[in-house]
């Protein structure tokens, strides 16, 4: 199964964390820490596998791993899993973002990280891999955004009026702050 | 899904980004919580838009590394609401952060039984990902009915039942105990194999594979299905699969599943089942040779996936090897490949290969390019793997290169892998030595170039097999010398040089280049470098000395006499030294060679190494662990002598402890004849108790308990868990060879495949009992611990007494019975003497314990035992009768048996002759 699922960027600031079995609050921050060691010493053309020794406590952990412009996709799994599988499934993860976020980066994980972790339970669902079909997903994902839609449509009426009175004050919407080296450029 | 993001959200988050510093960050934070607190106590009337917001923001806090031990009640809110983007958010608060207190846990749950009943799909799919999401034992006894069923109804949604599937997956692999799943749902779950929908089926897959490790023969059926799907998919062209190709590759997710469950079992027996299956593994490994069709990765690490997990299934099969030898082939191009990842699983599976007997020599083949990638490879996980293979391909034929080319890679090795690398070294020349002063040579070099990183099994298993083999004592000792001539010599060459030089120094005594002053000199210089655990060692070397070479007795006292020596601050070195100088002193020439004799050899079990190298990292080494070692033929009786050798100064005789220690515990393999022997002869387990342990090592035990009524015996058995850790895919046969084929008929409950740590599970069973029998069952348990398989076979003691009922009569009645019980093979008589003190109610009680009666009174003599019992068999009962005369001046017993079927009377002699 997968074990956990980490995505942090280059200095080490996570940007994604799930855990499929229960860590305190302070492991889960130092099995990041450690993983990031293990990764982030890593050239980008080495191989994407690695063995995770006793990283998550017991001894059956490989970490997977893709690494996109300044993000690290990690998933921990056991010998269960079939390595280039859950390779091209870190793929479909990422290429579903880039799909329901139109051009992913960083910043869209940062401010939308209910939506990442709804996007990743379409893909992986208590640390089984649920559904591999990219366009599936976008499906379930566009059918979640309607229903929100519809929600918001009926009762955040007068909130989001609200919203966008307050927003044409702010000379710019921070949606659109973009610094220049968060571009997640995705190389397939 | 740009669109309606929270302000507030938004601008928390800006303003954590533009932080300063961790403390700036951290105020900021600490306010966010107390306002986050102060709304949640004060505002009752918060609406599902401000509570979404704030547990967002908890999150992104959480997110942070910071603990949040609040707005847990706000969530559980959050699920009652009849809002899908509310309800969704207090599942995420709740599967992300996972509080463990059981009131919440209750709400949660009622929660959650709400939404599965819901008409609402989305809503049960919610509760759904929640429950795997938690996946915990409670989750596990309360939805332990509603989750198969959503999942076998004909009315559920697709969706619905692939989420039910993994969540009953999950449940089944934190908690397989608490979930009881209804034989009867067996065939529709077997049959979501077939189901149109890809996705249903790729997530039935994961969970049969799981229930069959449990239950394999309740979900055999499966084989058929898996291959026949199988089947369809692979020897489809990819326009058949319209709705689900990736990158041209038809459903691969679903191909590796099926591929992985059929790893389950060994090959289909059927023929035409069989013969499909072979047709898909060539299907596969015949796409592989073919172009590929796209340039992008996907596209090839799809095919790939698919192929590797063909390779591991025909490895796993290990019964056509013209399969195995194109397997390997594939490999080998493989290992050729450009791409880093295709070149590390291709070691991998290699190793696996390397097992196979019908491959071994096809991946020796590939010996050349390992060799290379162990050089040339950038990355370590990959020359890990390289280390790896190498160890599994090598045999007698090309040990010697490989130990080479190892030991030439040790020295630039990256230094995680080193210790690793050692063990490995030492292991494969001791294996495969033909001539030991070979692996003398490689050891010695071992510790030249890697000292740092040989461990202290390492070097006691090279003074060990310098003990026992005389042979090569001389040449180790003269090595041993030249070795510590080096100006710089690494403390674990010292240790092994002063040993060794200690023991057979005078046999290199007469070459003028190693006299014995030289020796000593030698042995001194590097004497102050040491640590004081390596100058006991030395101080030792010297009181040898003083017996081998007594000419230079003198030099050596005024060392003991030294300051540095005899008032160390060192308790161990002044000791040694004070008692050395003093029986030195006081000990004639005679006494002190009686006392400095030279050690007597070890009893020779497993290598410690193997057993240090699985510690290390639970590899692929079944082959090792399996074969014996080759080395000395140690003789197991001098095994006590290691204690009662007088002085054998302290710190080494507590080495000798250390090894004997390590040499005992790898007793867990199980496949030592001497176990065997050791259950099946000395201690007649279960013979006269109802309960009793019938095997234990140090990672499991077993227990029996046992009840008959007539011809059938009720069993109980209990395994536990001695371990820190689970032991997974255990499984426990009993195997009734030969002739017990016909007298016996088992029939045992399934286990769990799982036992948690320091935790027993339990096994029911009844044995029938269809004949007289006289050998014994034979139990297997296999089990994984550590990854590492360990096996154990030792004999099941189910004797024949179990089925005994007693006879109650009197003397009249006893004696005419008797007396017709008079043919020749009826009778078995035997006089044996006593073992035991001979007491009249120990007696009787055995007897009892036995199963058939003690009875008073028949036998004139009040001594005597006289009883009658009934073997229940199912064909017919067995009458048997004793009796048992002591005759306390000699200290012998008379026993006599008769029984109404011929041979019976033998067969309880031989249970009891040695019992009294």
């Amino acid at each position: 199964m997968i074990k956990a699922i980490l995505v942090f960027n280059n200095s080490a600031k996570p940007r994604l964390v799930k855990f499929f079995e229960h860590y305190p609050e302070e492991v889960q921050q130092r099995i990041l820490r450690d993983t990031y060691q293990l990764v982030s010493k890593r050239d980008d053309n080495v191989c994407n596998f690695l063995e995770g020794g006793s990283i998550l406590g017991d001894n059956d952990c490989r970490l997977i791993y893709r690494h996109y412009a300044t993000l690290y996709f990690i998933f921990c799994v056991d010998s269960s899993e079939s390595e280039l599988g859950i390779l091209d499934l870190i793929q479909v993860f990422v290429e579903t973002l880039d799909k329901c976020f139109e051009n992913v980066c960083e910043l869209d994980l940062i401010f939308h990280a209910d939506k990442v972790h709804y996007i990743l339970q379409e893909i992986c669902f208590g640390g089984m891999v649920l559904e591999t079909n990219l366009n599936e997903v976008v499906a379930r994902v566009d059918e979640q955004s309607k229903i929100e839609k519809q929600e918001a449509g009926i009762s955040a009426a007068p909130a989001k009026a609200m919203t966008a009175l307050k927003e044409m004050n702010l000379p710019q919407k921070i949606k659109d702050i973009k610094l220049p080296d968060l571009n997640l450029n995705l190389r397939f | 899904m740009r669109g309606d993001a929270m302000r507030g959200l938004a601008v928390f988050i800006s303003d954590i980004r533009n932080c300063k510093s961790r403390e700036a960050e951290l105020r900021r934070i600490n306010k966010e919580l107390t306002n986050i607190r102060q709304r949640f106590r004060a505002d009752k009337t918060l609406d599902g838009y401000q509570k979404k917001k704030y547990v967002c923001k908890l999150l992104f806090i959480f997110l942070l590394g910071h603990d949040i031990d609040f707005g847990y009640m706000e969530a559980v809110n959050l699920l009652s609401s009849n809002k899908y983007t509310e309800k969704q958010i207090g599942y995420l608060f709740i599967s992300v952060i996972m509080n463990s207190s059981t009131e919440m846990k209750q709400l949660i749950i009622q929660n959650i039984r709400n939404d599965l009943q819901s008409r609402n799909p989305i809503f049960i799919n919610l509760a759904l990902q929640c429950v795997a999401n938690i996946g915990d034992r409670e989750m596990a006894i309360a939805f332990t009915n509603d989750i198969p069923r959503l999942l076998i109804s004909g009315d559920t949604l697709d969706a619905v039942k692939q989420s039910a599937a993994l969540c009953l997956l999950r449940l089944h692999r934190t908690s397989s105990d608490s979930l009881q799943l209804n034989t009867e749902w067996t065939a529709r779950i077997i049959h979501l194999l077939n189901d149109q929908h890809l996705g249903v089926a790729t997530a039935a897959v994961s969970l049969i594979d799981a229930l069959v490790k449990r239950n394999p023969d309740e979900y055999r059926g499966c084989v058929n299905l898996a291959v026949s799907r199988l089947s369809r998919i692979v020897t489809s062209s990819y326009t058949d699969f319209q709705d689900y190709t990736y990158y041209f590759v038809p459903a691969p997710w679903l191909c590796v599943k099926l591929l992985r469950l059929l790893q389950n079992y060994p090959p289909p027996e059927d023929p035409s089942v069989r013969s499909r299956l072979n047709e898909c593994l060539d299907t596969i490994l015949n796409k592989a040779q073919e172009p590929l069709k796209s340039k992008k990765v996907q596209h090839s690490n799809a095919r790939n996936a698919v192929l590797f997990e063909a390779i591991n299934l025909i490895i796993h099969m290990d019964c056509e090897s013209s399969l195995l030898v194109r397997a390997c082939n594939q490999l080998g191009q493989f290992l050729q490949n450009r791409e880093t990842n295709l070149r590390y699983l291709a070691l991998e599976s290699m190793c696996l290969l390397a097992a196979s007997e019908f491959s071994h020599e096809a991946v020796k083949k590939h010996q050349e390019t390992v060799i290379n990638a162990l050089k040339s490879e950038r990355d370590v996980s990959v020359r890990q793997r390289a280390v790896d293979l190498l160890y599994a391909m090598c045999d007698r034929s090309n040990a010697q290169d490989l130990v080479q080319e190892m030991l030439a890679y040790l020295e630039t090795a990256d230094y995680t892998i080193r210790e690793e690398m050692v063990l490995k070294i030492a292991i494969l020349s001791e294996k495969y030595a033909v001539d030991y002063s070979w692996y003398l040579d490689v050891m010695l070099k071992l510790i030249r170039i890697a000292g740092d990183f040989v461990s202290e099994e390492v070097w006691y298993r090279v003074i060990q097999v310098v003990v026992n083999r005389t042979d090569v004592q001389s040449y180790a000792a003269k090595i041993a010398f030249e070795a510590l001539q080096a100006p710089a010599c690494h403390e674990n060459m010292v240790k092994v040089g002063g040993y060794i030089l200690g023991e057979y120094g005078n046999l290199i005594a007469l070459d003028p280049r190693s006299t014995p002053m030289i020796q000593f000199n030698l042995l001194h210089s590097k004497y102050h470098l040491c640590s004081p655990a390596t100058r006991c060692l030395i101080l030792s070397t010297y009181m040898k000395f003083m017996n081998l070479f007594p000419e230079i007795k003198h030099h050596i006292q005024e060392i003991l006499r030294h300051d540095s020596n005899y008032r160390s601050s060192d308790v161990e070195i002044q000791q040694r030294a004070t008692e050395y100088l003093r029986l030195s002193e006081i000990c004639n020439p005679t006494v002190l060679a009686t006392i400095l004799e030279i050690m007597p050899p070890y009893p020779e079990k497993q290598s410690p190494l193997l057993v240090r190298l699985k510690q290390k990292k639970p590899l692929m080494e079944a082959n090792g662990a399996t074969e014996s070692q080759p080395a000395a033929s140690g003789n197991t009786d001098d095994g006590p002598k290691l204690t009662e050798t007088a002085i054998h100064l302290n710190q080494q005789a507590q080495h000798q402890n250390g090894l004997l220690v390590s040499l005992d515990t790898p007793e867990s393999n199980g496949h030592h004849e001497e176990s065997t022997s050791h259950h099946s002869s000395s201690a007649k387990k279960f013979l006269f108790k109802n309960s009793d342990i019938i095997f234990e090592n140090e990672l499991i035990q077993v227990g029996i308990k046992g009840e008959s009524t007539k011809s059938t015996l009720r069993i109980e058995l209990y395994y536990g868990n001695k371990t820190n850790s689970h032991l997974t895919h255990f499984s426990a046969d009993i195997f009734t060879p030969g002739d017990l084929q016909t007298a016996l008929r088992m029939n045992f409950d399934p286990i769990k495949s799982t036992i948690d740590p320091k935790a027993q599970i339990k096994q029911t069973g009844t044995i029938d009992c269809i004949k007289d029998f006289a050998e014994l069952p034979t139990m297997n348990i296999s089990f994984l611990h550590n990854n590492m398989l360990q096996k154990i076979d030792y004999a099941f003691p189910l004797y024949l007494n179990k089925f005994i009922e007693k006879a109650e009569m009197d003397s009249n009645n006893f004696f005419l019975r008797w007396r017709n019980l008079d043919k020749p093979n009826q009778e078995c008589q035997k006089i044996f003497p006593a073992k035991f003190p001979m007491v009249y109610n120990d007696c009787n009680q055995k007897l009892e314990d036995f199963g058939w009666s003690s009875l008073v009174g028949i036998d004139v003599n009040a001594e005597n035992f006289c009883g009658a019992g009934i073997i229940n068999t199912s064909t017919q009962p067995i009458g048997c009768l004793y009796r048992l005369e002591p005759n306390k001046q000699a200290k012998m017993y008379r026993l006599t048996i008769r029984s109404s079927k011929e041979g019976v009377a033998n067969r309880l002699m031989e249970l009891l002759e040695d019992q009294f």
